[in-house]
């Protein structure tokens, strides 16, 4: 398995942030894992990275439903941040409505970054799969 | 003959006189002729125009007025042969002579000839055997009598006869006479003729009553005679009703008038025409525009016809009734700008002119009209042209069909559209919500519970089950949460009260005090003391508890908060604002997001996403509706729309 320098997620659930981190930290070799409570928290500290020239963490899990700035908007600001590695977002939801699949499927054909559309719960096969360098 | 000679006189005193006479030879015939010695002088003064002649027509002596009836030169009055006076002798008179001739005279006659100034003259002749001495006859004495102006008048009277005659076939006027004193009836050809009698038909005063129908009729005729026999009054343009003798009902007109002969009624003249014809095509006339007028009145829609100068000639029941008048002539005779608003009847007189212009008919156009009192009505309109003989248009005839409670109808089924189908979305977005919140916590619930199984060490273990106790707290906040909102939706039984606004904004701002002392936030209430609203009392203090609480949530860090309340009323809602200077919300990027579940735009401990939402669900529920003007980092103003029509 490929080691991965960051994975960051960005949900406002507690548990499913807690969840995420024991699933990954006990099936993925990575160095570290940060989380955001919120879209905006998470894409302002993207930027901040993007400007300084340091490394954008290669896989992001990404909660739809969120207050403040929710998935869409981040994903929205996200892809146009001119960054040239190929970013692996992996979208986890609850969500059954056909209109998040067709927002994906959009910003999917919109950008050059590996974007998955995942339903909970997740386990941990799930998370090895979805956790490889796009 | 109307000229009437009074007697014979002339025969026998021309027969008393004894004129001494002698023959002499007329050398021209050879014929003897009776000599006129001294008599000749005698003869000439006789106050008649009086000739001698002899047997052979020859002209022996005349008195001087006949000389000067015929002679141009007294000179060669005698010796003139009487063909020369009367050129066209007629047979009757030569023959009347030829038997004078034989001793037997005969009554008078007639003739016609010209004067010696060229005129023509109409004569009376008589004639008498002139005898000699001997007692034979010689000859013949004739006397004249100008009867010209007689018989002039005659002929004029004839002319006159025939002429009114011509006259009453044309017009079908009858004439008839009655003689008071011989009691006769006199009926003229006409008067026959409308009356179907032979016309050798004599009638009387009876029969000619009798042939006027019985009752009305009869009655008005006999009165009318008996008013004009005993008062002398006249009668006319009486309408009445006869039989004729074939049986037929005729329409006549009759008129009549006492004659008088030296101040005494000697009878009664008249008139008697046939308006049979006329009177049926009034009748029918009348039949036919009472027929239309109860067809146009009956219609259940307006009919009226216009000139070209777009002013109302006629107008049908349902067309007063629409612009609130009893009687038709206070509408005849205005044209639209005097019945409707400025704008609908220029285009109303535009299209007019249309139609009269293009002769093509409008049909069926939707239009909404506006009276001067301002109901507005929807027609189904149509305009079709009123052409004269020469194919131009001399008006137009309107017919408009009263739509507005099939339009009423129609907005009504739209409305109730709109409204079930936003229903059908807030409920498919709700069963969305539902299905992600319910899903989200039951995926955490069989995530913990699979870390819970493979964990070996005892204080994860704990620190899982206290992520357990809490995913299973926020399940049942979630259920209450979505449990509310389905109460809103699904309670259609909401009581709805009226209740002071000003008096409820106290009481919630009371129980909301801590709070407020809290933030040092200001409320300042301005909505009028009696302001009543129509209202479910818990819906409004959930709506003032969840505005104000947001106000002074979501206030400036760096100011004082201030909220301001008021409320009016307009079209039909009673308006409460509440306006704050707090935060302002980016309208743009969350405006539609604002009341949705779970949306929460400020990062703020407290928020929940969930105070909004029902909010707007409680006022739906109660077909009001909220408006929202904001501007980031100045303030926000709500606007909480009550129905007032609950």
């Amino acid at each position: 398995m490929k080691k991965i320098n960051d994975i960051t997620i960005i949900d406002d659930d507690a548990i499913t942030v807690f969840g995420l981190r024991k699933l990954i930290s006990s099936s993925v070799d990575c160095s570290s894992i940060e989380s955001y409570d919120n879209g905006k928290i998470a894409l302002d500290a993207m930027t901040e990275f993007f400007k300084n020239g340091q490394k954008i963490p290669q896989v992001i899990f990404l909660d739809i439903n969120m207050p403040i700035m929710d998935g869409w908007e981040f994903l929205e600001a996200f892809i146009k941040i001119p960054i040239k590695d190929k970013i692996r977002i992996n979208i986890v939801t609850s969500s059954i409505d056909p209109f998040d699949k067709k927002q994906w499927e959009n910003y999917k054909s919109k950008s050059h970054h590996l974007i998955t559309f995942n339903q909970k719960p997740i386990d941990r096969n799930k998370i090895s799969e979805i956790t490889q360098v796009a | 003959m109307l000229y009437n000679v009074n007697d014979n006189i002339h025969n026998n005193n021309i027969a008393k006189y004894d004129i001494p006479t002698t023959f002499v030879r007329n050398y021209i015939g050879m014929i003897k002729v009776p000599q006129i010695s001294n008599a000749s002088y005698l003869i000439r003064q006789l106050p008649t125009p009086t000739a001698f002649i002899d047997t052979n027509y020859n002209i022996v002596q005349t008195s001087d007025k006949w000389s000067s009836i015929f002679d141009k030169n007294e000179a060669c009055s005698d010796s003139k042969s009487l063909f020369a006076v009367f050129p066209n002798l007629s047979h009757k008179w030569k023959m009347v002579l030829n038997n004078c001739f034989k001793g037997n005279p005969q009554p008078m006659g007639i003739h016609q000839s010209i004067d010696c100034t060229g005129h023509e003259q109409w004569f009376e002749w008589t004639n008498a055997p002139w005898y000699d001495t001997d007692e034979n006859i010689v000859g013949a004495i004739i006397q004249l009598s100008n009867i010209t102006e007689a018989v002039n008048n005659e002929l004029e009277l004839n002319k006159k006869e025939l002429l009114l005659e011509q006259q009453a076939e044309i017009t079908k006027i009858g004439r008839w006479e009655y003689n008071i004193a011989e009691n006769k009836l006199f009926w003229c050809s006409t008067t026959k003729s409308i009356h179907e009698v032979s016309p050798g038909f004599v009638p009387n005063i009876e029969t000619a009553l009798f042939y006027y129908k019985e009752g009305h009729s009869r009655n008005a005729i006999s009165m009318a005679l008996f008013e004009a026999q005993n008062n002398g009054k006249a009668w006319s343009n009486l309408k009445l009703q006869i039989i004729t003798s074939s049986g037929k009902e005729k329409w006549v007109m009759a008129g009549g008038k006492p004659i008088y002969n030296k101040g005494k009624m000697v009878g009664l003249i008249g008139t008697f025409q046939d308006i049979h014809e006329q009177v049926e095509a009034d009748i029918k006339t009348i039949d036919n525009e009472k027929l239309l007028r109860t067809l146009i009145d009956n219609l259940p829609v307006n009919v009226y016809i216009k000139d070209t100068e777009s002013r109302k000639v006629l107008i049908n029941k349902a067309e007063c009734e629409y612009l609130g008048v009893n009687n038709p002539k206070d509408i005849i005779g205005k044209n639209d700008f005097q019945l409707y608003s400025y704008e609908v009847a220029k285009k109303s007189r535009e299209e007019d002119l249309k139609v009269m212009n293009t002769l093509k008919p409008v049909i069926g156009k939707e239009i909404v009209r506006t009276t001067l009192s301002g109901k507005e009505t929807s027609f189904l309109s149509s305009k079709i042209p009123l052409l004269n003989n020469k194919g131009i248009a001399y008006g137009i005839v309107g017919i408009s069909l009263d739509i507005t409670p099939l339009k009423e109808k129609e907005k009504e089924l739209r409305n109730i559209i709109n409204i079930a189908s936003v229903q059908n979305k807030k409920l498919l977005n709700f069963a969305h919500i539902v299905s992600h919140n319910l899903r989200s916590h039951s995926a955490n619930f069989s995530m913990l519970l699979s870390f819970l199984e493979s964990e070996s060490d005892e204080n994860e273990k704990k620190s899982i089950i206290k992520m357990l106790t809490k995913a299973s707290n926020n399940l049942l906040e979630t259920l209450d949460n979505l449990n509310e909102v389905v109460s809103i939706n699904t309670n259609t039984n909401i009581a709805i009260k009226e209740m002071n606004l000003n008096n409820k904004v106290v009481d919630v701002c009371k129980n909301l005090s801590p709070f407020i002392l809290n933030s040092k936030s200001k409320i300042e209430n301005i909505i009028p003391t009696d302001f009543e609203i129509k209202t479910v009392p818990a819906y409004l203090d959930s709506i003032l508890t969840n505005f104000i609480s947001n106000a002074i949530k979501y206030k400036h860090p760096e100011r004082q908060g201030h909220i301001i309340l008021s409320a009016e009323r307009k079209a039909g809602y009673a308006i409460l604002s509440i306006k704050d200077n707090g935060l302002g919300i980016d309208l743009e990027k969350y405006g539609e997001k604002l009341f949705g579940m779970y949306k929460t735009f400020h990062d703020h401990k407290d928020a929940r996403g969930i105070g909004l939402y029902l909010t707007k669900n409680q006022i739906d529920a109660m077909n009001g509706k909220v408006e929202v003007s904001s501007e980031v980092g100045k303030g926000t103003e709500f606007k909480i729309f009550f129905n007032e029509k609950n």
